[in-house]
């Protein structure tokens, strides 16, 4: 008996620690987002209590010695470009895990190569196609190379996801579907996709946020118009404000808005059909 | 009327089905039997146009259709797994083919209703057009499969084990209504199972298949009384099968010499259904009737009948089936010595190469 008290003390102490070491810097971040402007630092105690930095983030407090963050348009380029990522690395991984459904020559070889660009680190691979740019002359822009960058790096995690979701595929309802006389197309339209679409919507979260807030392929092939992340990391290089944390909690809060979407779109494709069952039983 | 010939398919060099020649009549009632590992669900597949052969052709109504894609032959095929669409209520799943279809989809949603509507009442379904397909039991999901496919009107209805799923109850029910929804349809159906009773009670003509070849195609009580092959007479599960050498018309059985005339020499087996022979404990074998030493080993009852087990002197295994309404049951020790006798003229000679003297030569199989 003693022994599993002991046993329970150290996992609690040890789930403790993990929590305050995931949520911390959250925390912490959170609370100085609340620091008083435009004289508070990034530093305890908190002088007073404010919403200073989250007006000056919206640019809604009188000019002041802090710049404000350049962010407006970054933001703007950071979330066209994660959607565009999202678009072509859900599509292109559903379709690749569609083709390793059936096994052709040659497919060990082509699943390597396309995790390998989850596998190699980033920076190598910001910084050969930054010198495969010039070598080419291609202007080097974060719709352009960065946009091929991140669908290379998002891609894989796409296709593993559709990968796995196609594992517990049963086939036999498309042989179905096909023996009542339905082209495989239109089988695909009506049948796979609606059921595979929690994976679907899995994948798109994956290349989404990791293209949202992707940093070092980014900033070798992104050239002079930057994207959310590397705007802020060059406000690091000259003084850190509080205004940086009241967006990050601005940002957090948003990915929370998103994950819930995503949380609220499963559960609705999945609950269509006791929905529908409960609907039957009250008439 | 389907017609295969010499369809051949084999997987990583392991052939599945080798060379098979069938003709599939309209307005029939066809079962194939065969034990697992026999191809017949690969020779399903095939027709279905799910696998593709590695040569043969396959023909619908003289028509080539060997290397059509599935949804161009106006095939049904129900799976044993059911493959009902998650996603949909029963009036969708099986309006699906209707709507949906390459050739000859149905625009107008009455009629679409109306088809699947009769459909239903067809298959007892009518109440249940609006539910979940997840919220139904496995025979019903079995009725939607089974309609859903019939619906579409196809030439030929392939069924994969479509009672395999289902509890005995079921299974039984389910049997009668199969055969009544054909004859109100007058489509072919093509059963396969690997249940020698329900192939034996539901084909109008039955396909014994095994190791990828056909072994006997004939109609149900011609392959249960004059198997063509001893293997059929293992599958129909009713036969005693002895097996030893012929030598001047007897078979060989220990110390006993059987009757077996017309047999040639060497290798051979000999078999008597379970019904054809009578244990003796304290009365003498009739005249003329073929007897062997015996011990008892157990009994089992099934309701109108007693299937008791024995066991040869060379440790072959015997059943005797007997019936109640004709005789009253006998209970026996086990361990007790007794004999077990038929009339000869009961029992199957089999070749060396399986196959059954006297019967005609396999071929064409039409």
């Amino acid at each position: 008996m003693q022994n599993n008290g002991f046993l329970r003390t150290a996992l609690g102490l040890y789930t403790a620690l993990f929590i305050i070491f995931l949520y911390g810097p959250f925390v912490v971040m959170g609370i100085l987002s609340f620091q008083a402007g435009p004289e508070g630092g990034p530093q305890f105690p908190i002088i007073e209590w404010s919403t200073y930095w989250y007006r000056h983030v919206f640019g809604l407090t009188p000019p002041s010695r802090v710049a404000p963050l350049p962010i407006g348009e970054a933001l703007l380029r950071s979330l066209t470009l994660a959607f565009a990522t999202m678009v072509v690395s859900t599509v292109l991984g559903t379709l690749t895990a569609q083709g390793f459904r059936r096994n052709f020559r040659g497919s060990g070889p082509v699943f390597y190569l396309v995790v390998l660009g989850m596998m190699v680190p980033g920076v190598l691979l910001g910084l050969g196609m930054a010198l495969v740019a010039d070598q080419l002359d291609i202007a080097r822009t974060w719709w352009g190379t960065a946009f091929v960058l991140h669908v290379v790096y998002t891609f894989p995690f796409a296709f593993l996801v559709m990968l796995a979701i196609f594992n517990r595929f049963d086939k036999s309802v498309e042989e179905a579907a096909w023996a009542l006389g339905v082209s495989p197309g239109r089988t695909f339209r009506k049948i796979t996709f609606p059921m595979i679409f929690p994976g679907v919507l899995s994948a798109m979260l994956f290349a989404f946020t990791l293209s949202y807030d992707e940093f070092p392929r980014t900033l070798f092939t992104g050239g002079s118009e930057v994207t959310m992340p590397i705007a802020i990391y060059g406000t690091f290089a000259v003084e850190i404000h509080p205004n940086i944390f009241a967006f990050g909690v601005l940002t957090t809060l948003f990915s929370f808005a998103l994950l819930s979407t995503y949380g609220i779109l499963m559960a609705m494709s999945v609950r269509r059909a006791k929905f529908a069952a409960v609907q039957e039983d009250i008439e | 009327m389907l017609e295969l010939r010499r369809v051949t398919k084999a997987f990583a060099g392991v052939p599945a089905i080798d060379a098979v020649d069938l003709t599939i009549h309209d307005d029939e009632y066809l079962t194939l039997l065969g034990p697992s590992g026999s191809g017949k669900s690969t020779l399903l597949r095939l027709i279905a146009g799910l696998e593709v052969c590695d040569s043969g052709t396959i023909s619908l109504d003289g028509e080539d259709i060997t290397y059509s894609p599935t949804h161009l032959r106006n095939l049904g095929f129900v799976q044993q797994s059911y493959g009902l669409f998650p996603h949909m209520n029963v009036f969708d799943n099986v309006a699906f083919g209707l709507r949906h279809r390459t050739h000859n989809p149905i625009e107008d949603s009455s009629e679409v209703d109306r088809r699947v509507k009769a459909m239903l009442d067809l298959v007892g379904l009518s109440e249940l057009g609006q539910r979940m397909v997840g919220q139904l039991s496995g025979g019903q999901k079995q009725r939607v499969s089974l309609a859903r496919t019939l619906v579409t009107e196809p030439k030929v209805c392939l069924l994969d084990e479509p009672l395999g799923a289902l509890d005995a109850n079921l299974r039984e029910r389910m049997t009668v209504e199969l055969r009544k929804i054909r004859e109100a349809l007058g489509v072919t159906f093509m059963h396969v199972t690997g249940n020698e009773d329900e192939a034996l009670a539901m084909g109008d003509r039955m396909i014994v298949l095994d190791h990828g070849r056909l072994l006997q195609v004939a109609p149900p009580d011609m392959v249960y009384r004059e198997p063509d092959n001893v293997a059929v007479a293992r599958f129909v599960n009713a036969y005693n099968i002895l097996e030893g050498r012929v030598s001047d018309g007897a078979f060989l059985q220990d110390d006993a010499r059987l009757p077996a005339a017309g047999a040639p020499d060497g290798k051979g087996y000999y078999a008597i259904r379970h019904d054809a022979a009578t244990i003796h404990h304290g009365s003498e074998p009739p005249e003329g009737a073929v007897a062997l030493p015996a011990t008892f080993v157990t009994e089992e009852f099934l309701g109108s009948r007693f299937f008791y087990f024995l066991r040869l002197d060379d440790g072959t295994v015997f059943e005797v089936e007997r019936h109640l309404s004709r005789e009253d049951p006998i209970h026996l020790e086990a361990g007790t010595r007794c004999m077990v006798s038929w009339d000869p003229r009961n029992a199957l000679h089999f070749g060396a190469d399986g196959n059954r003297i006297g019967a005609p030569a396999m071929k064409g199989a039409a």
